[in-house]
Formats: C-alpha cells, sequence, structure tokens
C-alpha cells in the first residue's frame, strides 16, 4: 500500500495531535492519521484521545476499556479503509466500506502494533442511558416550544376569547382598509363607534378623563391611533367612574368620557371592538385594555399627544374641525 | 435493504453515531430557538415594567416638546423642544420594540410603577408617574404665549427630565438586560445634560425651576 500522503513519514507525533486536538473530522486529521500505520491510528487514537499520551505505542495491547474501544472503532475505520486516499476520508464514511479493521496497511517506521480487541456486543447500559436523557430531554424542549407557541397567540386572538366581546373586524372588512377624514358630523352604525371615516383632528388620549360626552368624530381618530375608549352611561354611580377613571389617568393610549344613552351602563371601545358590561370591577375590563390598547392601532406608532396647533380636548357632541375654519358642515356621512 | 448499515461494528457504531448526532442537532435546535423566549424578561419584570412607563412618560415629554417647538420665541428652546419630541419619540419605538421582540403586551397586568420597589408610593394622586406635568399645567402651557411658552416648556421639561431619571436610577440595580441598562443610561446622560441646559435657560430667561 503506498502512502500517498504528504506525512508519509508517519511522524508520530503529528498525529497525536491531530488526535489530542479532538477534531477528527478535520482534514488534518484524517491526513495525518492515515499517514501512520492505521493500526496505529487506530489503537493510538483511542489511547491518546484518552489520555493524550503519544510515544508510547505499547501500551496500545491492553485491554480497552469499553469506552476507548468504542472510539476506536469510530475514529479507527475511517483510516483504515482509506488509506491510499487519506485526503478524502475527512468525512470519514467512506471508510465504512471496506469493513475496516481487517486490512492493515503496513509500511509506516514503528513495528506493527497489535490490534485491539473491539468488545463487538452491545452495550445496553449505555444505549438505554442515552435514549432516556435524550427523550427527556426532547420533552423538555418541544414542551417549552409548544408553551411558547401557545403563549404567542396573537392580541386578536387573545381579544376574540374574552366573553361578550364584539369583534367588528370581522364582520366589516370595511374596518380593515385605510379610513378617510371627513369634517363635520358622522353618523356611524355602532353606539358608541368603534372606528369608520373619522375627524382629521383625535381626540387626545393620554390617559384622559374627559368629564363630558367627546365627539365621536374625535374619539374615532384617538381609536385609529390604538387607544382605548372607556364611555359610560351617565347614570353610572360615582363610585364606578371613579374605578373606570383609575385605569385611564396617567396612562397614554387611554381616555375616557360619559355616553349620553348607551344602552349598557360601560361599553369599552377599541378599533373593530366592542364589549359593553354592567360593572366596573368585572375583569373583562383589565383583559380587554391588556390585549387591545396600543395593539389595535391601524396606524402602529402613531401618538395620542398633540402638538399646539392640533390640541383636541374639547367636550360637547360636535366634532372640533381645527382645520376648518368654518363652521362645522355636514358630510353627509 | 437497511440491514447493511449494521452489518459491521463499525457500520453499526456509525450508524448509531449518524442517528445521536441528528437527535443532538433536532434538541440543540428546539433549545436554541427557545432560549430567547426563556431569556427574555417576563410580564412583570423590571425592564417590561420601565419600557412600558417609559414609554408613557416619554409620551408626555413628546407632547409638551411639540406644544412649545412652533410657539416658543428662544431658538435655543425650540431647538431643545425638536430634540426632546424626535429623540424620545424614537426611543418610544425602541422600547416597545422590546416588548414585542419579548412577546409582551404593551400593557402590563399590574399597575404602573409595580415593577420597582415602593413604585406606588410614586405616583401622585392623580396616578402620574414622577415629573409628570398635570393637565392644568399641560392646558397652561396649551394656553401660553410669547416668552411664557419658554419659560414654562423649561420648568415642566426640567421637572419631567428629574422624574425620568430617578425612574432609570431605580431600573439600573433591578436589571442585567444590557441592551436595557445601555439604553437607560444614555437616556439619563442627556437628560442629565438637558436639566443643566434648562437650569442655565431658566435664570437666562429670568425664571426658577419648578419647586416641586
Amino acid at each position: 500500500m503506498s502512502i500517498s500522503s504528504p506525512q508519509a513519514g508517519g511522524n508520530r507525533r503529528q498525529s497525536s495531535k491531530a488526535v489530542a486536538g479532538g477534531k477528527p473530522g478535520t482534514g488534518a486529521s484524517a491526513r495525518s492519521g492515515a499517514s501512520t500505520k492505521a493500526g496505529a491510528a487506530k489503537t493510538g487514537t483511542a489511547k491518546t484521545g484518552a489520555a493524550g499520551k503519544t510515544d508510547a505505542p505499547a501500551e496500545t495491547g491492553t485491554p480497552a476499556k469499553a469506552a476507548a474501544a468504542k472510539s476506536g472503532a469510530k475514529s479507527g475505520a475511517t483510516p483504515a479503509g482509506t488509506g491510499p486516499k487519506a485526503r478524502t476520508a475527512s468525512g470519514g464514511r467512506p471508510g465504512t466500506r471496506t469493513g475496516g479493521s481487517g486490512s492493515r496497511p503496513g509500511g509506516g517506521n514503528r513495528p506493527p502494533i497489535a490490534p485491539v480487541k473491539v468488545n463487538n456486543g452491545r452495550h445496553w447500559g449505555p444505549i438505554i442511558l442515552f435514549t432516556i436523557v435524550g427523550l427527556v430531554a426532547a420533552g423538555i424542549v418541544g414542551f417549552g416550544v409548544y408553551e411558547v407557541q401557545r403563549n404567542n397567540r396573537g392580541w386578536q386572538d387573545k381579544a376574540d376569547s374574552i366573553k361578550g366581546i364584539v369583534d367588528y373586524r370581522k364582520t366589516e372588512k370595511s374596518l380593515l382598509q385605510p379610513a378617510q377624514h371627513a369634517y363635520g358630523k358622522i353618523n356611524y352604525p355602532q353606539s358608541p363607534p368603534v372606528g369608520g371615516v373619522h375627524n382629521p383632528n383625535w381626540e387626545r388620549c393620554q390617559g384622559d378623563v374627559y368629564p363630558d360626552q367627546i365627539p365621536n368624530e374625535n374619539a374615532v381618530h384617538a381609536l385609529e391611533h390604538g387607544s382605548v375608549w372607556i364611555t359610560y352611561n351617565p347614570s353610572l354611580p360615582k363610585d364606578q367612574v371613579d374605578k373606570l377613571a383609575s385605569k385611564v389617568r396617567g396612562n397614554d393610549f387611554m381616555l375616557m368620557s360619559p355616553y349620553p344613552g348607551l344602552d349598557k351602563p360601560i361599553s369599552l371601545q377599541a378599533w373593530g371592538f366592542q364589549l359593553k358590561l354592567d360593572d366596573a370591577s368585572d375583569p373583562r375590563i383589565d383583559q380587554f385594555i391588556r390585549d387591545l390598547r396600543v395593539n389595535a392601532s391601524m396606524e402602529p406608532q402613531a401618538t395620542c399627544g398633540q402638538d399646539s396647533g392640533n390640541y383636541v380636548t374639547k367636550t360637547g357632541p360636535d366634532p372640533t374641525n381645527l382645520g376648518q375654519s368654518a363652521a362645522p358642515t355636514p358630510s353627509g356621512m | 435493504m437497511f440491514s447493511g448499515i449494521f452489518a459491521t461494528p463499525q457500520r453499526r457504531a456509525i450508524t448509531i453515531g449518524a442517528l445521536v448526532a441528528v437527535f443532538a442537532l433536532l434538541i440543540g435546535y428546539g433549545a436554541g430557538w427557545l432560549t430567547p423566549s426563556l431569556r427574555a424578561p417576563g410580564d412583570n419584570s423590571p425592564e417590561a415594567g420601565f419600557a412600558r412607563d417609559m414609554s408613557t412618560h416619554h409620551a408626555q415629554a413628546v407632547t409638551m416638546a411639540m406644544t412649545a417647538y412652533p410657539k416658543a420665541t428662544d431658538p435655543e428652546v425650540r431647538q431643545l423642544a425638536y430634540d426632546i419630541a424626535l429623540t424620545q419619540q424614537g426611543q418610544i419605538g425602541i422600547m416597545q420594540t422590546w416588548l414585542k421582540d419579548w412577546h409582551l403586551e404593551p400593557t402590563g397586568s399590574r399597575p404602573k410603577m409595580a415593577w420597582m420597589p415602593d413604585g406606588a408610593q410614586e405616583l401622585s394622586p392623580d396616578g402620574l408617574m414622577p415629573g409628570m406635568a398635570t393637565d392644568a399645567q399641560l392646558q397652561q402651557l396649551d394656553a401660553a404665549k410669547g416668552k411664557q411658552v419658554d419659560i414654562l416648556f423649561c420648568q415642566l421639561m426640567l421637572r419631567h427630565h428629574l422624574g425620568g431619571i430617578h425612574m432609570i436610577d431605580e431600573l439600573l440595580p433591578l436589571s442585567h438586560n444590557k441592551e436595557v441598562r445601555d439604553l437607560a443610561q444614555t437616556m439619563k446622560n442627556n437628560q442629565q445634560g438637558e436639566v443643566v441646559q434648562f437650569q442655565n435657560l431658566l435664570s437666562q430667561l429670568g425664571a426658577q425651576p419648578l419647586n416641586s
């Protein structure tokens, strides 16, 4: 068998160095491993890999331990089978064709080395252990992946799961289209409105608790920016109003106002969503705010504040038309 | 046809090795995919609380700066207002993106400031965070004219910055998240610098900082 490798001298040191490096897959390792005698590579690998010793080929005759034999079989197969074409051996797989240990390419500078007895029996202990550990690991990882996925349900799914909520985005697709601006009074199909054409100026929604009714047309624009609008029937007892106000004050993307004629004591609005309730201590209020505040924005990162020229905090039923100096004109919508 | 792969000890070893390697890769991939979620700040973490509360805190600064910007008379005040509005709006975007990346909602399940020790006590009776202007003060700024805009803006913004710096000082010992700490620290540095500017501007304008 010719030794085609450049390291034909079979420098022991190089061989063991590469192996000790712990990267049998690299070209250097395969090449130098092959350049020494395959037998030496085989046993030597097992030895040096484990002990890090290099110049003690005699030791290889000692009974190989199970682990050493195993790794020896694995790495030994490669150079043995591919000695003549050492360079291709980096992957180690071609070696499987020859069946390995039988052929011992001679040459090299050292005397032949007695083959190690490889224990061919199945090592059930480690196999079972690794299988169990592997399955447990897979189970943990799989469970984690499942939980994360479940937690990552979209905000819309979470909102839809709130009992009693109406998701108009599902029934009125126009709510998902770009909404136009219009001055003047606008009629809305829902009461209070949840979206649609609206005034160019938005009602400020930086935790504003308005003591009186605010214009639908400006409030809907605040919904478009992602705010949650809490409305209540003016007959709602004061302690309930205070409870609602505590959820609004100082919180960006929140606003609140009484709504004359409201058919329920309380109604919550986000763009496309509505939830009508009887009691200010209903836990669904917090759920609604948590799922929809900011998330329901039709204009991500749009603000609830205003500059001095467009400040809208006025109350009353008629829309504030800052951009239009003339009196409000009916838009026909 | 697959019996060949178990024909010899070597083949068997290679086959088992390959299977183990594939299995290990799958586990590793799953664990790697999972790890960012496990390592990300949780819903009640200081980082999430800070991102949410500082977003609201910043939003009021943006509103005040946008209100002052077109009306202020002093060029330095207008420049500061412009800078604060755009910088803090940009930082809101960063903080909101964190929450998205951490798979958290923009709204927490606990009250404002609950992420810091005794945070609830830091809120004003109106539920405002430290340094925030009241509704009445916002209306005052909105109605102000001429030099009064400059003075009022510097007064309100100076106090706003001090409140923000206080919140940052509460966060820094609580958080080990480098990204969050880095932004918080630069926020603090910038706002401290601007505090000095506001103090100088107020003395130039012949006015005093607010008492509280």
